[in-house]
């Protein structure tokens, strides 16, 4: 108990100490208070906090992860990473900082606003200024509030009533080897305004061996009848923490599609929230997760339906190997108004190493009689009776695991519509796998 | 040296002895028929010289052309020239049959040192083997048996056997769960494959195939043991009889 009473002054120290430096605006000024404020009521959560039950936090309480102060160079392996997913408006964010050299916006289109906070703090539009900070939960996630307080960069993307982008917004966010020992706080407002349409991906890469904390917020304002595919890619290097949050508020007839692949970290999680709040809006919740060695994954998921026929469709597939550890938690809840409504969720889990570990743990909690709900999950290994038959036919042990396994993440491959990413993906999983030189074009 | 021969053959699964002994040789360009009553061992000598893992071999010798086929993995064997249609062909939803021919296809030639071929060589190549053995073409594109009729699943091993060109085919009641039609297509598709390089294993419970696919030899198998062997004139005898016969022979 000592311990976190310590870390919990350590960070409003430092909070203290920083924001004596900055110059910012009152209405950012009030944010961040509010997010430590909500961060030292809280703390870190202790191991009977339910959500974080499974989650060993150790990593990251044993020392303290002072706010990164810049950005740092970015190694070319990782300027690579950073054009990886092709034709984009690009935005580039280096330890949290805004960088216009990597970034590539492209012809922004009518309709299309993106702004990164450190830019034009002063020129923010307010419905984005009134929207900042008013979903993430900070009273009760420890790592949504500590982003709240310590955020100095966002990137804040609008796309107006009616508009459809040709191209998807990508937004990446590097982690360089400066960013050791240190935290960062990338932070995301998108508002797809009534009818808009597009795709944004955030995806985070980091040098391999740095030990950071990177705790990102997303809040997803979808309004009604617009139609949003988030994708979240996060392969960071194996050595850090990774706590991120992407919170979904779906309105009447609005879609979210909601993909969340991870591969990277030591410790990695992601908490997504997904609030159906008008008639008829829909949300899917994809996850691929892939790990090996020592590394730790985890999706908490929590969707309420608070409005009548509202459909959710949740699928989590993870791929594990090595010594590694998965968890699923996934809460839906019904509310007592929320009729009709239509909402799955599953869960699967292919182990490929013997001492590999996958938790899971969908949930649901009703309160409206008429509706329709299913839940299920399953932790298998690749069918020994596939594999000999492929062997059968002259594929190698290697290839046919390969196969099989591809055919397993395809599920969620398939539904990605960026064609560059989901090859991306595709080719993420397929580095992993001994025997991938021959899984040419799989459909 | 025989194209396979099978010497003293044991085998078990989960501790339990199924083959007892099994003695078998075939020549190049011979076709053996194997019949035996339900869990007689048919299907457990197809796999165990397939290579099924889930089995072990407790004594004996099985040679194929001059390699000890008991050495050799699985997919090994399958190069070799070994193909296995199976009496329960897998179902495998997510890879699809046109990609899953290719990688077998290439993997089997790249062994034996010949260029893999590329996409229009290959497309082609597998269009006219699907025709030959009237296999619809929309299955191509499906996943591997999945949700494929009985009679889908068992042309779909002929059609493999057609495209992989093996010296050694055994074929585990590819009959069974055919209409007539059906069973004469299979049975022209093996027929075609027929040559003086090749040997069939057919084994089957049903004397109606081997009117089709004429054997050079038939074998009875009975709690894993050859107990008798003959002409094509014994399967007819076999049709009339049954196996109670032999069972008291064997006895
Ligand atoms: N996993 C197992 N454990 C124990 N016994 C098994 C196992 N698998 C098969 N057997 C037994 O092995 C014996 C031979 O089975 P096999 O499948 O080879 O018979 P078969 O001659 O092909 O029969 P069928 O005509 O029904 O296809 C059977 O008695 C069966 O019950
Ligand atoms: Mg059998």
């Amino acid at each position: 108990m000592e311990a976190i009473a310590e870390q919990k002054s350590i960070y409003l120290q430092a909070y203290e100490a920083h924001s004596a430096q900055v110059e910012e605006s009152e209405w950012l000024r009030r944010l961040h208070r509010n997010g430590i404020e909500r961060f030292e009521a809280q703390g870190f959560p202790g191991r009977t906090v339910e959500a974080w039950r499974k989650t060993d936090l150790g990593l990251v309480l044993r020392e303290h992860f002072p706010p990164s102060s810049g950005p740092g160079s970015v190694a070319s392996n990782l300027v690579e990473k950073v054009g990886a997913l092709g034709q984009a408006h690009r935005f580039v964010f280096v330890d949290g900082w805004f960088d216009a050299d990597l970034s590539d916006p492209g012809d922004l289109p009518n309709g299309l606003t993106v702004v990164p906070l450190s830019v034009c703090e002063e020129r923010i539009p307010a419905i984005m200024r009134e929207t900042l900070g008013a979903y993430a939960d900070t009273a009760t996630h420890p790592f949504a509030a500590l982003n709240t307080a310590f955020f100095r960069d966002a990137v804040m993307v609008r796309v107006a009533r009616g508009v459809a982008l040709a191209q998807p917004i990508v937004v990446v966010h590097v982690l360089t080897s400066e960013a050791d020992r240190h935290a960062v706080y990338p932070r995301t407002l998108i508002v797809a305004e009534e009818a808009s349409q597009f795709s944004l991906v955030e995806h985070f890469v980091g040098a391999e061996e740095v030990f950071t904390l990177n705790c990102p917020v997303a809040e997803i304002v979808v309004q009604q009848g617009a139609n949003i595919d988030y994708y979240k890619v996060q392969e960071e290097g194996g050595g850090s923490a990774h706590l991120g949050v992407v919170h979904a508020e779906v309105a009447r007839d609005a879609t979210a599609h909601i993909h969340s692949f991870a591969c990277g970290g030591k410790l990695a999680r992601t908490d997504i929230y997904a609030n159906l709040i008008g008639p008829g809006a829909d949300a899917t919740l994809n996850g691929l997760y892939l790990t090996s060695g020592r590394q730790y994954c985890d999706h908490h998921t929590w969707v309420n339906h608070k409005a009548e026929h509202g459909t959710t469709r949740q699928l989590f597939k993870g791929v594990l190997q090595g010594r590694s550890e998965a968890v699923f938690d996934g809460l839906v809840k019904v509310f007592e108004q929320a009729q009709k409504i239509d909402a799955q969720q599953q869960n699967r889990n292919l182990l490929l190493g013997k001492l590999a570990l996958a938790h899971s743990n969908p949930r649901l909690e009703i309160h409206a009689d008429d509706v329709k709900c299913s839940h299920g999950s399953t932790v298998g290994q690749l069918d020994d009776e596939a594999l000999f038959y492929l062997n059968t036919r002259g594929i190698s042990l290697d290839e046919a695991q390969c196969m099989l396994t591809l055919a397993f993440a395809n599920e969620l491959l398939k539904p990605i519509r960026l064609d560059a990413l989901c090859q991306y993906e595709r080719r993420l999983l397929l580095q992993r796998l001994p025997g991938a030189e021959m899984a040419g074009e799989m459909s | 040296m025989a194209l396979l021969e099978i010497r003293n053959l044991h085998a078990r699964i989960q501790g339990v002895e199924i083959l007892k002994g099994i003695d078998l040789a075939i020549e190049r360009g011979e076709t053996h028929a194997i019949m035996g009553p339900n869990g007689s061992g048919k299907s457990t000598l197809a796999k165990v010289l397939a290579g099924d893992p889930s089995y072990e071999v407790t004594g004996g010798e099985v040679y194929f052309q001059d390699r000890n086929l008991l050495e050799l993995a699985p997919e090994d064997r399958a190069r070799e020239g070994v193909f296995l249609g199976f009496q329960y062909p897998v179902e495998i939803p997510g890879v699809s049959n046109t990609y899953f021919l290719k990688a077998a296809l290439n993997a089997i030639r790249k062994y034996r040192g010949e260029k893999e071929l590329d996409a229009m060589e290959f497309l082609q190549l597998i269009k006219e083997r699907a025709k030959s053995v009237k296999l619809d073409e929309a299955l191509l594109r499906r996943p591997v048996n999945d949700g494929f009729s009985g009679g889908e699943k068992k042309r779909n091993e002929i059609f493999q056997l057609a495209m992989l060109e093996p010296y050694l085919a055994i074929l585990d009641e590819t009959d069974s769960g055919l209409d007539i039609d059906a069973l004469r297509t299979v049975a022209e598709g093996v027929n075609s494959l027929r040559s003086e390089e090749r040997g069939f294993l057919v084994i089957t419970h049903y004397q109606r195939l081997l009117s089709y696919i004429i054997p050079d030899k038939v074998h009875v198998l009975l709690h894993g043991r050859i107990v008798k062997s003959g002409g094509k004139e014994l399967a007819e005898e076999l049709e009339g009889s049954g196996y109670a016969l032999f069972d008291e022979a064997a006895a």
